[in-house]
Formats: structure tokens, C-alpha cells, sequence
């Protein structure tokens, strides 16, 4: 009994190890096609899989939909730019800064941890309100979070520029940087998903009341998964701001919202392989539509789709999904390895296959 | 002093009276089986004890603790585990998932596994099926998982809301001979409706009627079964039964 118990936990913690083997082989095939372009563009697409395990963290394992997460993401990306810009590109753009975080220059991994970390606290504090709140109503004070903390960051001059952007962050997320955050936040996931806590707020997502009568604290639970959550979406926000150089506080507003949940439910809410699945589909979807819509020249002919038929294809995508896979591609159902160690005893396990 | 003390409690539901000035004791380790028409505030009475619903008036102690006023999860820990109705699975947890989440509230990892071996060997089927979605599970079975999931919080004193419903009589069987054996091995305390007086005289024990929100008959449940107590009970002294007159 006791050897297939530790059969089931090796097959539960081979989920990360399968999920982070195919984003390493999306990386290598993008690293030997050697496109520039191309590699940026796995760049980006692996800090949205770090954006959308961080949002499931929450949202996956709770069961509320958190519209709230691109604020969390906003403030990590800020922060990362306050501790790494140079003094005098502070000096220049972000003038009201203490004396202390004007003089600050971090190196960059310090930086993007000190993001999650006030991305985390900032949760803990907005969520400790919020969560008191239960279905429905919380999904709407998330938003109203996002709304908020969007405002202030449109409006604070003097410390994140306004809408005006800040420019000069440091390009280092290249697509290992962000692999290696990408595999992070999948390992932290499925941590949390198979921990007590983890355990407990999933069945609070199945039933409130069951759940409680099982003595479960299910405003606490879900406080402790929404730190963690916040805290990869936080440094998922400061990998944005430097692998595009740019920060400009709508950025991180309702399009970054929508299409991480867009990812989130067309690979499927229930599981964290269906957060990965689905940023590698929906990006590569986008990617094919970003192009189609500069134009492709099939033979003598040349079209392009019109602008903005881009967000509109990803829509149809969504519900098409929803209607033919409610619970998304991946049904809620992780990948796994199925090992039979009865039958095949470690000591004489083949070699090799043929 | 009792296992649990019920003083003079009252729930409604907005202006309708569920419980009115419902009085009633639980001595350690016994079995008392709570009986009565449709409507007649068994489920409101557990719920209430269990917190799931506040009660207007009066208190409910467990070995001197106050319960009225705690949240549910609070009266979880203080060892009070509760069999819902319709048995409330987590249906897209696995059946090992479904017991763990009764442990959140334990300090004792290792009696945790020893305990969860234990459910197994008394519902073997459960143990077939550990990896299986609970929600697969036929409705005898899901009855045995929601009692092994209330047992996992070990608790003192368990309240089953009608087990028997919706199952074969067969299986009703199985899970009352389950429930007495583990009462036997735990020395548990056990507060279960169940509808059927004469499955509740099988079983043994006492038995409580309840009708409008009161206790209206009490005694052991051999000799409740008896029809005039139970016709009281269902009809009340207005439609006497013809036997009943004669």
C-alpha cells in the first residue's frame, strides 16, 4: 500500500517535470531555427506562462476568476523599474521618488524577487478585504482592484510616470531567463496544488459548505494561495517590462486581463497543465494572426486581415472552446506519468526500449 | 454533565419557525436516531447544532463548550463532524483527495495514514477506487465516502443527515452495520434522521419524533416503532388512526 502511495505522489510531482520538458523543447526549437524574432516572441510567450501559473495558483485551485491579477503584475513591474533604472533616467522621468529608491540600483534577479514580494504583501492586504467576499461579488472587487491600482498608476506622476511611459529598463529577459520563471512558477504551483492548503481549497472549490463542515478555513486558504499567486503574477509583470523595455501602466490593464483568461479557460481552468497549454496555443494563435494581419503574400496574391481581427479571432476561439470543451482542452486533467513500479522494480528497469 | 446540551433553541428562516424552543440532551456515546414527517425540522436541528444555521434564541454546548455562535469550521475542530444530506462529495477530487481534506484540522501526519488505511479496510470498495474521481462513484458508495471523510476529522460526536436516502435497502443495510461497528470501535457518539422507525428500531438505540419543530415523543426505538406513537407523530391527535380509536 505504502509503495503505491509513493507511486501516486512521484506521479503527481511528474507534472512539472513533463510541462517544463516541452516548454525546454519549444525553447531549443526556437534556438536552432535561430530567428531573432521568433526567439523574442518565445520570450514573451514564457512570461505569460509564468502570468497565467501564477493567476491559476488562485483562480485554479479557488475557483473565483480574479480580474484583479494585471494590477498585481502592474506593481511588480514597477517596482522592478524603480530598483534597476539608472539614477539619472529616475532623476528624469520619475522625479518624486524617495532618495532612497532614486539612488537604488539592484542587480536584476534581486529586483525581480523584491516584485513578487511587494506584489505578495500588496495581495495579502487587498486580498484580506476582498476574500471576505464569496463567488461572484469577489470576481467584482478583484476588478474593482485592478481599477484602482490602474488609476493610480496612470495618475502618480512623479513615481510611475502616468501614462507618459518609462523607458531605459534593462532587455535581459531573454527566452532562458524567462524559461527558467516559467519553470519556477510551474514547480511553486504544483507544490501548492498537491499541499494541505492546496487540498483544502479545492474543495472549497467543490463544495463551500461540505468543505467548511470538514473544518476547513476557506478565507484563510484562499488569503495564502492568492500571496503566492500574486507573487509569480508580480514578477511576471517586472520579466514584461524587461524583455520590452517599456512600462506604461495600460499595459498591464484589460487586454493583458482578458487574454490571460483566455488562455486560462481555453486550456482548462481545472488544471495547471491546462494553464500551460493554453499560453502556448492561444500565443501561437496570436502569433499567426499578428502576421496575418501585417499580410501574407500566397503566390502572386497578397492579403491581410483587417486590424483587430486579431482580439475578435481569439474571442470566437474562447467560445468555441466553451461550447465544444467547457472545462477546457485539457478537461481539468493533468499530465502525468504512469509508473508501475510493482511490476517493473527500479533495479531492472530496461535501459533501453528497442 | 451531557455529551451535548441543547437549551431552548429556535431557528427560522425569515418569519417561517424551523425549531421552536427545542430542548434535548446526548449522553457520551450514545445512539439516538431523530424521526418525523417531512417538514418537521430534522435537518434544520443538526444544521443548527453544526452552525451551518445561526438559531434565534437559546444555546448548544458540546462537553461544555458553547457552540452557538461559532462558525462551522470552528465546530469542525472542536470534534463535531457532520454526514450532509445528499452526502455533499467533492466530486472531482479522487477518493484519497476526498478523505485528506477531513484532516486539515489534525496535527498527526502519521496517525493521518495509519486512519486513512483504516477507512479502507472498513469500505474496501473505497480502497479499490482511491485514485478514482469521487464523483464516478455509485450513490452507496459516495454514502461510505462521506462518512469516511467525516471520521478522518476524528471526531466525538458525528451527526449523519439521513443516510439511507436515495439507497437500495440492501446498502442502507451495510451502511447502518458500518456506523454501529465503528461506534463500537470509536466510542462515538452518533445523532442520525432517518425517516424509517422501523429501520431505526433494527439498528437499536433511541429514538426522538419531531413534528412542527418540536420534540413530540421520545423513548426507545424498539418501542417507538409502535404505531400509535408514530401515527401522533405523523398525523397528529386530529386524524386518529382507526386502530388507534378501537
Amino acid at each position: 500500500m505504502s509503495s503505491q502511495h509513493a507511486q501516486h505522489r512521484l506521479a503527481a510531482y511528474s507534472t512539472p517535470l513533463i510541462l517544463s520538458a516541452i516548454l525546454l523543447a519549444f525553447v531549443a526549437f526556437v534556438v536552432i531555427l535561430g530567428d531573432k524574432a521568433l526567439a523574442r516572441t518565445a520570450a514573451e510567450t514564457l512570461v505569460r506562462v509564468t502570468l497565467v501559473v501564477g493567476l491559476w495558483i488562485f483562480v485554479g485551485n479557488s475557483g473565483v476568476i480574479s480580474f484583479g491579477h494585471a494590477g498585481y503584475m502592474a506593481i511588480g513591474a514597477y517596482c522592478s523599474a524603480w530598483l534597476t533604472l539608472k539614477p539619472q533616467s529616475k532623476a528624469l522621468f520619475l522625479p518624486d521618488l524617495p532618495p532612497w529608491l532614486m539612488d537604488a540600483q539592484w542587480p536584476v534577479l534581486p529586483a525581480a524577487i523584491a516584485s513578487g514580494l511587494l506584489a505578495a504583501l500588496v495581495a495579502l492586504l487587498s486580498g484580506a478585504a476582498i476574500l471576505r467576499l464569496s463567488g461572484i461579488a469577489a470576481s467584482i472587487a478583484t476588478f474593482a482592484f485592478l481599477a484602482i491600482v490602474n488609476t493610480v498608476y496612470s495618475n502618480w506622476e512623479g513615481v510611475t510616470g502616468a501614462t507618459s511611459s518609462v523607458v531605459g529598463l534593462t532587455r535581459y529577459v531573454d527566452h532562458w531567463v524567462a524559461l527558467a520563471w516559467a519553470v519556477a512558477a510551474i514547480v511553486a504551483a504544483n507544490l501548492y496544488a498537491n499541499s494541505a492548503s492546496g487540498l483544502a481549497l479545492r474543495a472549497t472549490r467543490e463544495d463551500e459548505v461540505a468543505a467548511k463542515a470538514s473544518g476547513i478555513d476557506m478565507y484563510r486558504h484562499r488569503l495564502w494561495s492568492l500571496v503566492i499567486s500574486a507573487f509569480f503574477t508580480g514578477i511576471s509583470g517586472a520579466l514584461l517590462g524587461h524583455s520590452i523595455g517599456v512600462l506604461n501602466p495600460d499595459s498591464f490593464y484589460l487586454g493583458i486581463t482578458f487574454i490571460s483568461l483566455a488562455m486560462l479557460v481555453v486550456g482548462g481552468i481545472g488544471s495547471l497543465s491546462g494553464a500551460v497549454i493554453g499560453v502556448l496555443l492561444l500565443s501561437l494563435l496570436i502569433e499567426l494572426l499578428v502576421r496575418a494581419e501585417r499580410g501574407i503574400t500566397i503566390g502572386a496574391t497578397q492579403f491581410a486581415l483587417p486590424s483587430g481581427s486579431q482580439e475578435i479571432l481569439i474571442g470566437v476561439a474562447m467560445i468555441f472552446v466553451l461550447i465544444l470543451r467547457p472545462a477546457g482542452l485539457t478537461g481539468g486533467r493533468e499530465f502525468k506519468l504512469r509508473l508501475t513500479l510493482p511490476r517493473i522494480p527500479l533495479s531492472q528497469e530496461p535501459t533501453s526500449t528497442n | 454533565m451531557s455529551k451535548l446540551g441543547v437549551f431552548d433553541i429556535s431557528v427560522r428562516y425569515g418569519k417561517v419557525p424551523a425549531i421552536s424552543d427545542l430542548t434535548f440532551h446526548l449522553e457520551e456515546g450514545e445512539r439516538v436516531f431523530i424521526s418525523g414527517p417531512n417538514g418537521a425540522g430534522k435537518s434544520s436541528f443538526l444544521n443548527a447544532i453544526c452552525g451551518k444555521v445561526p438559531t434565534s434564541h437559546g444555546r448548544i454546548e458540546m462537553d461544555g463548550d458553547l457552540l452557538t455562535g461559532r462558525s462551522p469550521e470552528a465546530i469542525a475542530r472542536l470534534g463535531l463532524s457532520m454526514v450532509p444530506e445528499g452526502r455533499e462529495i467533492f466530486g472531482s477530487l479522487t477518493v484519497e483527495e476526498n478523505l485528506r481534506v477531513g484532516t486539515g484540522i489534525r496535527q498527526d501526519a502519521q496517525a493521518i495514514e495509519t486512519d486513512i488505511e483504516e477507512i479502507f479496510a472498513a469500505f474496501p470498495i473505497l480502497g479499490e477506487r482511491r485514485r478514482a474521481a469521487a464523483g464516478a462513484l455509485s450513490g452507496g458508495q459516495q454514502q461510505m465516502l462521506a462518512i469516511g471523510r467525516a471520521l478522518m476529522t476524528n471526531p466525538k460526536l458525528m451527526m449523519v443527515d439521513e443516510p439511507s436516502l436515495g439507497l437500495a435497502p440492501k446498502i442502507v443495510d451495510q451502511v447502518y452495520d458500518t456506523l454501529a461497528a465503528l461506534q463500537e470501535e470509536r466510542g462515538l457518539t452518533l445523532l442520525i434522521v432517518e425517516q424509517s422507525s422501523l429501520r431505526a428500531a433494527r439498528v437499536g438505540g433511541r429514538m426522538v419524533l419531531m413534528r412542527g419543530g418540536r420534540i413530540v415523543g421520545e423513548g426507545n426505538a424498539a418501542d417507538m416503532a409502535d404505531r400509535d406513537a408514530l401515527a401522533q407523530a405523523y398525523f397528529g391527535n386530529s386524524h386518529p388512526e382507526p386502530e388507534a380509536v378501537a
